[in-house]
């Protein structure tokens, strides 16, 4: 730990820190550019001179290439060396266009506010300024060249950080360029990532272009809602329009990326179609109303049918005080139907994770430090795109990697893949633990052994799965091959993907109840005949759309609460609208068991976009916000029960009830968030039904897409030009012994229901599987992801 | 205790008094005789064109911002030419203070104070004037200068076409 003395304070910092790191840590900020935390120091932009007067380097230095060491002192304000920067600073400008008040950066400008830090006023080059073409780049990212300082932050964050390849640094001399070597999208799903990391305003957010100042956003630390890694976000809103999301901090999950589905799926919160008002039937009422029909019908239910009548259904997209709240109301009408996620397969498998995971759950920081990681039946691109990237930095600090898929998984960085067969996953595990792997061909052999070795001799090896291929049997088999593996002095850690945001906190407040499945059962034979329904879609998020569908037109009385226009809140009998995750305050608990909490971005109600028409706001003075505005979902199910209460004290409560949730009071959104504490508890995983195999029959997978599955970005019309088009996955050789050629249509007969798409072929995959990436909303009622079953298939005569 | 300062303290205005009676006086006859004021006078604002007849404001949010009254609202967006404008434009003139720290922001020139300051209303509402009621069809105090001309991202003209720009370069080419 070198101690050296900067600006006559003395600080000590961590071995290999840089000088520019060790001001950093004295508060002593310097112009810099091409220094990024997570993308190291390149000594591109000259910027950081500092005067090195004693230790190893002498005279002035680029802070940020010089390592800091024991006896170094050094002085940023020595005449020299602002000089110098002055002058760079006054080189970078050199070429800059005449164009702060027509650009986005404006306002959160590095490149401005170093040239105020730097010194440089007023321009005295009288030469020709250096231009250059832009370039299209696809819905998310706006190009304009002619601001580039050169500082390779762009390319370090594309291609090194994020594994992209179709991006980069081209031409040379004077003509340095970074963009596509065509005009076209950009590939990766972490391409927004490059308007947060150049300094300037070459690349901004399109989706945001000429909205607002930075300075006019309201924002926020808040939680990334769309998958089960919460990655840190701070959204940016105003005129009670959400506006955009930029990547937050967070050292312990995202680091400072996020990926494009956290970026660019914020247009559900406002959505033309959002239920804004509370309703009765068809009936635009008042808050009071709404809530005294809600309280009354109720009532009614119970005392006609029994307080068993009435089941709610919670979600892992609504935040654990609401979760929580939904929980006290079922204790509230004496009731114990309650299920915490529509999906029953995805509701063990989170309970499964909540109850066995503790000591070996590993968090993203602890992935990017791994040296051997196992993917096991996870699509992480697809699945928690933030995850892939974690991975990628462990490769990148030379970490083996391995994948068993049946899917042909695209991944950011290089790893064995074996296609084993979805069905045989949990037999690998078992494997894994045993040693021996006779069950499988020689070929197969030889790739698992040598996955089992470097298992074995890793020191920080971590089992990565993907719950939805895994299913609850799986991932308990995974929980106890990373136990197996592990040793006194080397533990082998489990991370897992899991539904939603909140799918792990869902699952602690579960406990032993029923899944949604026994509440359809009671629903189809009449016992049910109220359902109170959180932040959740049973007509469209259930395995067995036909299944819940006949059940839920059973019911008496359907209650929705909702941000987003689901089906089930248009069907809602009594419908309640409630604060979209930006707008209200909570707690998600993502996939490590992570509490993470978010806080409130804006006050909902119509944008001033709408209710302007497109044009001027409407000229009337009006106190608050036009009509009834949502509120959080936790005090509507508060005011369900009765109750007057602020966050705090509700969640004070809650860290009463349930002794895992310590120090959910004191959660701070600007931390990197705590833990739970372990449950050590055992959970019993209930018999599920074997999948019927047929002769000839494929197996019939949904997965997931990174653009069409998860419902909050279904709901963001800027991702629909990157909407994938549903189609059938098959191995070629599978479809040559069919006569199926790629393009052609596939018919497909299952007990659910037949398909008929386009398919597509892949020779990285497992053969007999049929893979359809799941789309919501889309024409075809696809199945949802995390579910598998037989299909017959047949290659439709084109007519 | 300065007796004779009282006394002369309480006859000496009585005289001043006396002498301005015969003086021509300074005061004019508002509202029926009126004063040109000078052309620097800050009272009414304007939001002005270029020569070109385009509107002069991009919807920077720079005057907004300078507003110590927070009285400028406006929301900006893109035409399909590229150009940033102002869809709405709002200045609540009965919270203005005429500081002039908008025109003094304005990077394009657009908003400008012109010397009109006759313009009390009753209604409060009239007086939140819309970009229909700001907007003017000359150049105010200067008629020369469009911003496009020099923003250097080819609105105006195109790429490179700026007259301190060099031609956009060939990224292709090997040659020093
Ligand atoms: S485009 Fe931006 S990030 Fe990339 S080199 Fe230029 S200024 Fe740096
Ligand atoms: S990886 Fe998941 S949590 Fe992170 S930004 Fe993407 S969708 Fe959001
Ligand atoms: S003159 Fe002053 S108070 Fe009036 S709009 Fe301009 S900045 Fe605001
Ligand atoms: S500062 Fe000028 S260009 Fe910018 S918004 Fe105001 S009037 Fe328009
Ligand atoms: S930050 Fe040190 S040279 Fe750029």
């Amino acid at each position: 730990m070198p101690t050296l003395t900067i600006d006559n304070k003395t600080v000590t910092v961590p071995e290999g820190a840089n000088v520019l790191e060790a001001a950093k840590r004295l508060d002593i900020v310097i112009p810099h550019f091409c220094y990024h935390e997570a993308l190291g120091s390149v000594g591109a932009c000259r910027l950081c001179a500092m005067k090195f007067l004693e230790g190893p380097a002498k005279g002035i230095q680029m802070a940020c290439m010089v390592e800091a060491k024991d006896g170094m002192v050094v002085s940023t304000q020595d005449e020299g060396a602002v000089d110098l920067r002055k002058h760079v600073i006054e080189w970078l400008m050199m070429n800059h266009p005449h164009d702060c008040p027509v650009c986005d950066e404006g306002g959160e400008c590095q490149l401005q506010d170093m040239t105020v830090a730097g010194g440089h006023g007023i321009r005295r080059y009288g030469g020709l300024k250096r231009t250059y073409n832009n370039q299209f780049l696809g819905p998310f990212v706006y190009h304009e060249m002619n601001r580039c300082i050169q500082c390779y932050r762009c390319v370090r964050t594309y291609q090194d950080y994020c594994g992209g390849t179709d991006f980069g640094v081209l031409g040379c001399n004077q003509r340095i360029y970074f963009g596509r070597f065509r005009d076209g999208p950009l590939e990766s799903v972490f391409s927004g990532n490059i308007v947060d990391a150049c300094p300037t305003g070459v690349f901004t957010d399109k989706t945001f272009r000429f909205h607002s100042r930075y300075w006019d956003l309201e924002e926020a630390s808040s939680v990334c809602p769309h998958c089960s890694l919460g990655c840190a976000t701070i959204p940016g809103a105003r005129y009670r329009e959400l506006q955009r999301v930029r990547g937050g901090v967070n050292k312990e999950t995202n680091g400072f990326f996020i990926c494009d589905r956290g970026r660019f799926g914020y247009g559900y919160a406002n959505h033309p179609d959002r239920p804004r008002i509370p309703r009765i039937g068809d009936r635009e009422v008042s808050w009071d109303d709404s809530l005294e029909e809600a309280r009354g019908r109720l009532a009614d239910i119970a005392h006609r049918h029994g307080p068993a009548a009435i089941a709610l259904l919670g979600s892992p997209r609504a935040s654990l005080e609401a979760n929580y709240r939904l929980l006290t109301l079922a204790h509230h009408l004496e009731t114990d139907r309650i299920a915490f996620e529509a999906h029953p397969e995805r509701d063990r498998t989170a309970r499964v994770v909540a109850a066995l995971s503790d000591k070996n759950s590993r968090s993203l920081e602890e992935i990017r430090n791994s040296d051997f990681l196992l993917l096991v039946g996870a699509d992480p691109l697809n699945e928690a795109p933030m995850m892939a990237l974690a991975v990628r930095q462990a490769v990148r600090r030379g970490a083996g990697a391995a994948l068993i898929d049946p899917r042909p998984v695209g991944l950011p960085f290089h790893a064995v893949h074996l296609p084993l067969a979805a069905g045989r996953l949990s037999e690998f595990l078992q494997a894994v633990c045993a040693g021996t792997f006779e069950n499988f061909s020689r070929q197969e052999r030889t790739i698992l052994e040598g996955i089992a070795e470097r298992l074995r001799r890793a020191q920080r090896p971590i089992l990565i799965g993907g719950g939805d291929l895994l299913g609850a049997a799986g991932v308990r088999d995974l929980l106890r091959t990373s136990e197996k593996l592990s040793k006194e002095d080397r533990p082998c850690g489990a991370a897992l993907i899991l539904g939603g945001p909140n799918s792990y906190g869902a699952a602690l407040l579960s406990g032993e109840t029923s899944d949604f499945n026994g509440i359809l059962d009671g629903i189809s034979e009449g016992r049910i005949r109220a359902l109170v329904c959180l932040e959740s879609d049973p007509f469209t998020d259930h395995p067995d759309l036909s299944r819940s569908r006949s059940a839920l037109a059973k019911l008496d009385l359907l209650i929705a609460l909702d941000c987003v226009p689901t089906t089930t809140a248009e069907k809602a009998n009594i419908f309640l609208p409630v604060k979209a995750p930006a707008e209200s305050a909570g707690v998600y608990v993502n996939n490590e068991g992570r509490m993470l909490a978010f806080a409130s971005v804006f006050d909902p109600g119509t944008p001033i976009r709408v209710t302007g028409g497109g044009d001027h706001p409407p000229r009337v003075f009006e106190p608050g916000t036009p009509r009834n505005p949502p509120m959080s979902a936790w005090s509507v199910l508060g005011a369900l029960q009765n109750r007057r209460e602020s966050l705090n004290s509700l969640r004070r409560e809650m860290e009463g009830e349930h002794a895992r949730l310590a120090g959910l009071a004191s959660l701070d959104p600007e931390t990197d968030g705590r833990r739970v504490l372990p449950g050590g508890g055992r959970f019993e995983i209930p018999e599920i039904p074997a999948i019927p195999t047929e002769e000839k029959a494929f197996d019939l997978i949904s997965i997931q897409s990174l653009f069409g599955s998860e419902t909050l970005s279904a709901f963001s019309p800027v991702l629909d030009p990157v909407r994938p088009v549903p189609r059938f996955l098959m191995h070629s050789a599978d479809a040559a012994e069919i006569g199926l050629a790629a393009g052609e249509t596939l018919r497909v007969t299952t007990d659910r229901g037949g398909f008929e798409l386009p398919v597509a072929l892949s020779e990285v995959m497992a053969r007999g599987c049929l893979f359809i990436a799941h789309l919501k909303g889309s024409p075809v009622d696809l199945p949802f992801p995390g579910v598998r079953f037989a299909a017959r298939v047949d290659r439709r005569k084109e007519s | 205790m300065n007796l004779w300062r009282g006394i002369k303290g309480s006859i000496q205005p009585f005289g001043i008094t006396f002498r301005n009676i015969f003086r021509k006086p300074s005061t004019i006859q508002y509202p029926e005789q009126k004063r040109t004021p000078a052309p620097r006078f800050r009272a009414r604002i304007i939001l002005t064109r270029d020569p070109d007849g385009g509107e002069r404001c991009v919807a920077c949010y720079l005057c907004s911002a300078a507003c110590p009254v927070d009285c400028i609202s406006m929301q900006s967006a893109e035409r399909p030419d590229g150009r940033r404008y102002a869809t709405w434009f709002r200045i609540n003139f009965s919270r203005c203070i005429f500081c002039g720290m908008c025109a003094e922001a304005c990077p394009t020139l657009a908003i400008q104070m012109t010397p009109d300051y006759e313009f009390s209303k009753r209604e409060p509402l009239t007086l939140v004037y819309e970009k229909e009621d700001l907007l003017v069809d000359h150049g105010g105090k200067d008629n020369e200068y469009n911003y496009y001309r020099h923003a250097g991202i080819g609105v105006v003209n195109p790429r490179g076409g700026n007259p301190d720009e060099a031609p956009p370069v060939d990224i292709r080419t090997n040659l020093p």
